[in-house]
């Protein structure tokens, strides 16, 4: 995302009087980290941020830290800040009734990909001291102790922005910034996913066990989740139905992940917070985004894009054949 | 996964079935008071109704070394429920297509669809389904640790 | 003999082939080059040791497994009354010689909160004990903090040698290693060559530079009382937590969080008991059986890790902050939660309202 932090901030400030809060974003402990911001008085508006490193989803606080369904006593709404994928994610949470349209007041942002701070370090010649990042059209300028580095920002925005469909907000009451054109069209490939596909059937086990086997159980890809919506009654916590012992092998590992994705069929949103949360790397959004591609085969259906739509797998269809 | 073609010999085939409790759990009852033939690995848990299903006791059932899962209730439009296996062939069928990219053999879970009247082809669907699983041989299961992997150019 | 060697950067591998014959040796490692994760894994010839990067997990795995088997069970039936039986318990240890390579300070110092509360208390804890007597910790003076590190404000340094057996010096060419308890120097001795005495002055010199330096702004110890006194201002908790997701990766990329939950996984007539991991972040860790909890909410959660490493321990071991100042959990956490910033506001704030 260009950088509209002054834009947000006016816009903001002309509307807070009807808002009960805003929810956006402002600069983390260092140059590449941003934490997300509960804006609550007039004065906390100067500390917004929006750019490239406007990560996380806020949509995921509506559901899970605060009540978005029933209308304020006062009438004032909550205000997000969405991107694209962010707006996937509130419309999915509309549909399923965890949020309710008429409570928030949705801030659109028109975003070309957001910066993975991981692929930055391994760019940088020293990725320790990182003093700015900012994007300048199509180049990304980094400034640490030992100078200032440019390159192409492609090459340093998150997997999931590089295979981006929706870079403008679906839903918004206000767009800030002029819209973007999306990286691939709704029905291309997803390269990643053609890429595990690729493999044989063997080595495909042997490069998920690869990579799932460093999974510690953290639970952030769990909870950055705006639609992993049970909280603390998730499956895998319980130990009545025991899906899931305390026992740290493959098989559990492999497990988690399953109901992790499988619960999000039909509903994942990519938004791709799992994936950048993960502490060791794991490419948990893959998943995710193949059970998508199978059910925009078979039902023509991409979650998060109509408010009015049920989700796949939460109804049916009496004339389906061949399944 | 190395010991495949040693464990094919070592122990017997145990195939799951999740059977609706009013069609294909009677069905198989009728293949028996027929006295039908019938493989002797599979071992049927009783479910209300295909809609009970939740893919994630397949992969489940899979992960901890089942042979084979099978699932089978009422026709479509038969449902008990109305509209019970309405919602169970979607959800299997993003399933079994979604188990090979994982790197599970799609070819070791099967759901099908068989009434209470029908033994016969209940005896076929299970014969068939057997011989597909003795042919896989024993689910080798998930290896515990992975030395190499292959490389992926997903990122 | 000076209980020094010089290892040169080739011979490095050829000195940890040597040591995994007598140890299980654990280097960090790069265990997947896609997202440059650095963990602790077991050497093995043609593993590269990664001491030049920070690893992303600590070493506390090595010492407080994150799954550990305390004991086997099985239930036996009594051939004559099978309503009686006994119960066949078998202990379980995994505790060989056991050497951590390459470590930094702020890893091999987090084990000082473990040996407070699982050594030196009323109770020793066996499994912790033996594993403990058994590891040998040859730790790298280090060279290169981030903006997210910070032992020099709990206390500590980047060449703090406190628990280790050896110093790693990386100077000119390799590496200096130095016995520093008599295990150490006993190792050190029998393994290489004393270095030159040039190379054994770049070593002191190293040392001494890297003692000097100081890594992180703020000292953050003694804020023991002001959290007391923030401790029901629940506004100041919400400001600082309400980014939290609950997730508990600060908690288990800590150096010092030593919380563990114990449960039997048994099927049929057999099985175990073991210990893992907990994480003072999830709903489940305070949730008592009857259904209340008293930590229902984020802020009180939070508040309690915060607590309990800059307050609650210190007033129980003579002031001893159970922080390492590694930064891991400011490093990965997903929405960029400070504890710098949140221990220096607990006094800030205190002040300003008092």
């Amino acid at each position: 995302m260009d950088d509209k932090t002054n834009a947000l901030r006016e816009h903001v400030k002309g509307i807070f009087s009807n808002l009960e809060l805003v929810l956006g974003w402002e600069p983390g402990y260092d140059p590449l980290h941003t934490r997300p911001f509960y804006v609550r008085t007039e004065s906390d508006i100067d500390r917004l941020t929006a750019n490239c490193l406007s990560f996380q989803n806020l949509t995921r606080y509506l559901a899970k830290s605060m009540n978005a369904v029933d209308p304020a006593a006062d009438g004032r709404k909550i205000g997000v800040c969405v991107k694209g994928c962010d707006s996937r994610s509130l419309v999915a949470l509309i549909q399923e009734k965890f949020v309710s349209r008429d409570r928030v007041y949705v801030i659109g942002l028109p975003c070309r990909g957001t910066l993975d701070a991981r692929r930055i370090r391994a760019l940088v010649p020293d990725p320790a001291r990182i003093r700015s990042v900012n994007a300048e059209g199509d180049e990304l300028v980094v400034e640490t102790d030992r100078g200032i580095s440019r390159f192409a920002l492609d090459r340093a925005i998150a997997r999931k922005c590089l295979q981006c469909r929706y870079p403008n907000p679906v839903i918004h009451d206000v767009l800030i910034g002029d819209p973007v054109t999306p990286r691939l069209k709704i029905d291309a490939e997803n390269p990643s996913v053609a890429a595990v596909e690729a493999l044989s059937l063997e080595d495909r086990l042997l490069f998920w066990e690869n990579q799932l086997d460093r999974c510690i159980r953290c639970f952030a890809c769990r909870n950055a989740c705006p639609l992993c919506v049970c909280q603390n009654h998730c499956i895998m916590e319980t130990r009545m139905p025991k899906w899931i012992t305390q026992y740290r092998n493959m098989n559990e590992k492999f497990m988690f992940h399953m109901i992790h994705a499988l619960h999000l069929a039909g509903r994942c949103t990519e938004c791709g917070e799992c994936e950048r949360v993960c502490p060791v790397g794991i490419p948990v959004a893959l998943i995710k985004e193949k059970i998508n591609a199978i059910i925009y085969e078979m039902l023509d259906y991409e979650s998060g894009i109509d408010p009015e739509a049920v989700p796949p797998l939460l109804t049916f269809s009496p004339k389906e054949t061949g399944i | 996964m190395s010991s495949k073609s040693d464990a094919k010999q070592e122990r017997e085939i145990k195939i799951v079935g999740f059977l609706c409790n009013w069609c294909s759990y009677g069905g198989a009852d009728t293949a028996g008071v027929c006295r039908f033939r019938q493989p002797t690995d599979l071992r049927i848990i009783r479910i209300p109704c295909t809609g009970r299903i939740d893919p994630l006791m397949i992969v489940k059932s899979l992960i901890q070394g089942a042979d084979g899962v099978l699932v089978s209730g009422c026709h479509p439009n038969d449902c008990h429920y109305a509209v019970g296996n309405f919602y169970a062939r979607r959800r299997m069928e993003v399933l079994k297509r979604f188990l090979p990219y994982m790197g599970f053999q799609s070819d070791r879970f099967r759901y099908t669809w068989v009434s209470a009247s029908e033994g016969q082809i209940w005896q076929q669907v299970v014969t068939d389904f057997s011989e597909t699983i003795h042919r896989l041989g024993p689910n080798p299961g998930l290896h515990q640790t992975v030395d190499s992997a292959p490389a992926v150019s997903w990122f | 003999m000076s209980g020094k060697i010089f290892v040169a950067h080739d011979a490095l591998s050829g000195l940890l082939d040597d040591l995994s014959k007598k140890f299980k040796v654990w280097i960090p490692q790069m265990m997947d080059q896609a997202s440059g994760h650095i963990a602790f894994g077991v050497y093995a010839p043609g593993k590269k040791p990664e001491l030049t990067r920070r690893s992303r997990l600590s070493p506390k795995k090595i010492l407080f497994p994150s799954m550990d088997t305390l004991f086997k069970f099985t239930y036996v039936k009594d051939p004559k009354d099978p309503v009686r039986y006994t119960i066949d318990l078998k202990e379980s240890f995994d505790n060989g010689p056991t050497l951590v390579f390459g470590a930094r300070p702020c890893d091999t110092r987090g084990f000082q909160t473990f040996d407070q509360v699982f050594l030196k208390g009323q109770y020793k804890d066996v499994y912790y004990e033996r594993r403990r007597q058994n590891t040998l910790f040859a730790t790298l003076v280090c060279q290169d903090s981030d903006t997210a590190c910070f032992c020099s404000s709990v206390g500590s340094g980047p060449a703090d040698m406190t628990g280790s057996d050896m110093a790693v010096i990386p100077i000119e060419g390799g590496y200096v290693i130095e016995g520093l308890t008599d295990a150490g120097r006993k190792l050190v001795e029998t393994s290489g060559s004393a270095p030159s005495p040039e190379q054994a002055a770049a070593a002191e010199q190293m040392k001494r530079n890297t003692a000097a330096l100081k890594i992180g702004e703020d000292d953050l110890t003694g804020y023991a009382d002001d959290l007391t006194r923030r401790f029901t201002d629940m506004d100041f908790w919400r400001e600082q937590v309400s980014p939290c997701i609950t997730c508990g990766v600060c908690t288990w990329v800590c150096p010092t969080c030593y919380c563990f939950s114990i449960t039997d996984e048994a099927s049929g007539m057999s099985g175990e008991r073991m210990r893992s991991w907990d994480s003072c972040m999830f709903y489940l860790y305070t949730l008592e059986a009857r259904g209340h909890n008293p930590r229902p909410t984020k802020m009180e959660r939070y508040r309690n890790r915060v607590g309990h490493k800059f307050s609650y321990f210190p007033k129980k071991y003579d002031g001893m902050v159970s922080c390492c100042g590694c930064g891991r959990c400011i490093r990965t956490c997903p929405v960029s939660i400070d504890i710098r910033k949140v221990v220096k506001e607990l006094k800030e704030t205190a002040d300003d309202r008092a």
